[in-house]
């Protein structure tokens, strides 16, 4: 599980085919002051994060893999909760 | 699952048959600067990994690449391979908090 802020987005339409109709957003690992702790990364969206909201994420393919309905998908991170603003 | 620059092609006279007929790329990551246009050379300091590739993308290009034992699900049998390019971008934007 990753502590991120999501910081910008990706647009592809040459991918593999379980990322066809994702929402792919490029986010930044933080702490719990807000400062980032590593390099960008990117993950697949099914809960509509928005700008610089702050998310946690799973690095867990299998999870994305039924998210996805692809068990050949080599999605590996994937949103899976908003973190609420005033906390 | 990261976001890279594709740096260059490799190319093997000899590789294990699984691999036989296989693209693949020198990629730099993508960090904040690269990702944000503030480095102008678009090519990191980060060390470069050598990504598969079957979508056909080429030297200039921005993709995805996935990292670890997730590389090799496409694939059916057990496969010697650490990272694999899922997509080609098209765009995209980043912009962190001022």
């Amino acid at each position: 599980m990753i502590h991120a802020r999501v910081d910008g987005h990706a647009v592809t339409s040459i991918c593999h085919s379980s990322l066809k109709g994702q929402k792919i957003i490029l986010c930044t690992p933080i702490d719990d002051q807000g400062a980032a702790t590593g390099a960008p990364f990117a993950a697949i969206d099914p809960l509509g994060a928005g700008r610089h909201m702050r998310v946690f994420i799973t690095t867990d393919g299998s999870f994305s893999q039924t998210t996805v309905g692809d068990d050949a998908s080599p999605i590996r991170n994937q949103v899976i909760g908003l973190i609420d603003p005033d906390q | 699952m990261k976001p890279g620059r594709v740096v260059g092609n490799v190319t093997f006279h000899q590789a294990a048959p699984a691999f036989r007929g296989a693209r693949w790329l020198l990629v730099s990551p993508m960090g904040e600067d690269e990702l944000t246009g503030r480095n102008p050379r678009g090519i990191s300091n980060e060390s470069s990994p050598v990504v598969f590739d079957k979508l056909g993308a080429g030297v200039g290009d921005h993709i995805l690449y996935v990292e670890g034992s997730e590389a090799t699900q496409p694939f059916e049998g057990p496969i010697p391979l650490d990272a694999i390019c899922i997509a080609i971008l098209d765009e995209h934007e980043f912009e962190p908090p001022a």
